[in-house]
């Protein structure tokens, strides 16, 4: 069999390149909204020509309106926002909860890796939607009595909590690989500490993966959130996020308003899949193989 | 065999666990468990009868009685479901054992379908890819199953309700449960989407585990020895590459379980497929806590048997993994 020459693993291709542009512009445009004057207020209900999705896309409201005669662009837009924002707090609690539990479990072994191991079980073994619903709608009674606890952040808490054991998966299997090297073994019979090892040597080792995990990380947990509302159990209204949208506006799709769905729809699919774009390059570039998944 | 032992204690560990965490969320999320279990506003004589009925549910208070007191009610709870009392949901009139009798067949279709679709996707694609590798054909399929790996349900349920349900009489727009021992052509429409739905994700997660694998398989010395002594291409491909193969598929199957759960709430209420899905999120909207209970119990409970079946299948099906454990 002829074998094809292995192209080089470059981290810029055409694909990463268009992705990277996509989320940048997801970004910037959901931070400036509030001051850019094109794009409307998404909460404002509509002028009454635009209401029961009477305006459809076009120059006035790009994606265009919707039951409320409001503008489906700019709830899109505002919506990246809450996305976005409950994606990345919760990867960021997700890498540092689950990296040390995984850093733990894989350098001392033995007891605490059976226990950490345990924990981890508990949290895989619950499908990831389920817990989610579960913790969400119990928290709203709590959140009677503690007025901070918005459903923004009961979402950004579940979606950290169930971050937390595929990332400690992940960083345990590195971690083991890792400190089986020779570097290692040299840092050790040079007699550097247990805490010096894990910090200096294997940590920043750990680097390239935790950042693809985290790319893809995200991607997974847009869907989740996606799906939680849908279901009703991310943001209330008249907030909106992705999911939020879709859950809305699907009922009059059939009565020929099918921008409503099929917007939100479009740009969840391309941010989630622009996010696997860049993890996928990011994994062959440093060439980490998906080990622990 | 200790092995298996081992293992099967630690799941029972964490099923206990898990089961422990969800009736304390539904303790923690409530003011009144009582009067969730007997579904809201309900007269003075309907508490009694719950309250008889139960007697065991209560609320708890303290700090440092709250978990003691949640432990107490789950060792009832426990020895009720061990002796096969699941409990009852007030607010639907009916016995939790009578709602699974209702519900669990749809939820079991849909997967059993998903998975279904999902293999006869993967498997010759994953095969075929293998075989071709780098052709052009094995790159389009490659984008395909990267573009479906990252097409979230919910959209994916969009495209195929409106984009196909609606358009065409054949598929109805809401699933209703037919058995299809008693029609399987309407059977067959009702569960056809959502079951597309879950499965089209699977196959192509699938298919490039198995793309990735057939081509380690295919590099391995008993495929040549298969094509020296003259066994037809298309036999070596088929029968003895991918019999060695279909280990990491099987494993993949039980890792998708929970995935698999979490993908069937959402078809199941984009399609009103009426499932356990359906209904437990019903019950987490008014927290009638034994439903919740015995749902997730049973969710749970056959993800982890799952696992431990797979686990253990592995090391029958190849004993160099017994041996590398034995080793330590």
């Amino acid at each position: 069999m002829a074998r094809a020459p292995k192209r080089p693993n470059r981290f810029f291709t055409i694909g990463s390149i268009l992705a990277l542009a996509w989320l940048g512009s997801i970004a910037v445009l959901s931070i400036l909204a509030p001051v850019l004057d094109s794009i409307r207020d998404p909460n404002k209900l509509g002028p009454s020509y635009s209401k029961n999705y009477k305006v459809g896309p076009g120059w006035d409201f790009w994606f265009g309106s919707d039951k409320l005669g409001r503008d489906v662009f700019s709830r899109c837009i505002f919506g990246a926002q809450i996305s976005l924002r409950v994606a990345l707090g919760s990867i960021v609690v997700g890498l540092l909860v689950g990296g040390f539990l995984g850093l733990l479990a894989g350098y001392l072994r033995g007891k605490v890796d059976s226990a950490i191991n345990v924990l981890l079980d508990v949290l895989l073994s619950f499908p990831a939607l389920i817990l989610a619903i579960l913790v969400v709608g119990r928290l709203d009674v709590l959140a009677e009595n503690w007025t901070w606890l918005t459903r923004t952040w009961s979402v950004t808490i579940v979606l950290s909590l169930l971050s937390i054991a595929p990332i400690a998966r992940i960083v345990r299997a590195q971690t083991l690989s890792l400190s089986e090297r020779e570097f290692v073994l040299a840092a050790r019979s040079l007699g550097a500490s247990k805490w010096r090892i894990v910090g200096k040597e294997i940590l920043p080792n750990l680097v390239p993966a935790m950042v693809s995990v985290a790319f893809t990380g995200v991607a997974v947990l847009m869907v989740a959130e996606g799906g939680l509302a849908f279901l009703g159990y991310s943001v209330k209204s008249p907030t909106s996020s992705w999911g939020k949208l879709i859950a809305e506006n699907r009922e009059k799709f059939n009565d020929g308003a099918w921008w409503g769905t099929t917007f939100p729809a479009l740009m969840l699919f391309l941010t989630v899949f622009a996010f696997n774009v860049i993890g996928d390059r990011f994994a062959r570039r440093f060439d980490i193989r998906e080990a622990a998944l | 065999m200790r092995y298996a032992l081992t293992r099967i204690a630690r799941f029972v560990l964490v099923f206990v666990i898990v089961t422990f965490l969800v009736m304390l969320v539904t303790r923690i999320g409530s003011k009144d468990p009582i009067r969730d279990l007997a579904g809201g506003t309900v007269g003075d004589a309907q508490m009694d009868k719950v309250r008889d009925d139960f007697p065991y549910v209560k609320a708890c208070s303290g700090t440092f009685e709250y978990i003691p007191c949640v432990a107490k009610q789950y060792v009832f709870w426990a020895k009720d479901m061990v002796t096969g009392n699941m409990g009852v949901s007030y607010l639907k009139s009916q016995t939790v054992f009578e709602m699974f009798q209702e519900r669990a067949p749809s939820t079991f279709f849909l997967g059993f379908w998903a998975i279904i679709i999902g293999l006869i996707i993967a498997v010759p694609i994953g095969v075929y890819s293998a075989y071709k590798r780098d052709g052009w054909l094995d790159r389009i399929l490659s984008l395909g199953s990267y573009v479906s790996i990252s097409m979230p349900q919910l959209v994916l349920a969009v495209l195929l309700l409106y984009g196909v349900a609606s358009r065409f009489e054949f598929f109805p727009n809401r699933t209703n449960y037919i058995a299809p021992w008693e029609n399987p052509v309407e059977h067959f429409k009702n569960f056809f989407l959502p079951s597309l739905t879950l499965g089209l994700g699977l196959g192509a997660v699938w298919s490039r585990l198995l793309r990735a694998d057939m081509i380690l398989t295919l590099q391995s010395d008993f495929i040549n020895l298969a094509r020296a002594k003259g066994v037809k291409p298309g036999r070596v491909l088929w029968v003895h590459a991918l019999r060695s193969s279909v280990l990491s598929l099987i494993t993949s199957v039980a890792l998708q379980m929970s995935g698999l759960v979490s993908g069937a709430v959402v078809a199941e209420q984009f399609f009103g497929v009426p499932g356990l899905g359906f209904r437990l999120v019903e019950a987490v909207q008014t927290n009638d806590i034994l439903a919740i209970q015995a749902i997730t119990a049973v969710i749970v409970a056959v993800v982890v048997i799952v696992n431990v079946g797979v686990d253990l299948l592995y090391s029958v099906i190849d004993p160099r993994i017994r041996q590398m454990r034995a080793m330590g």
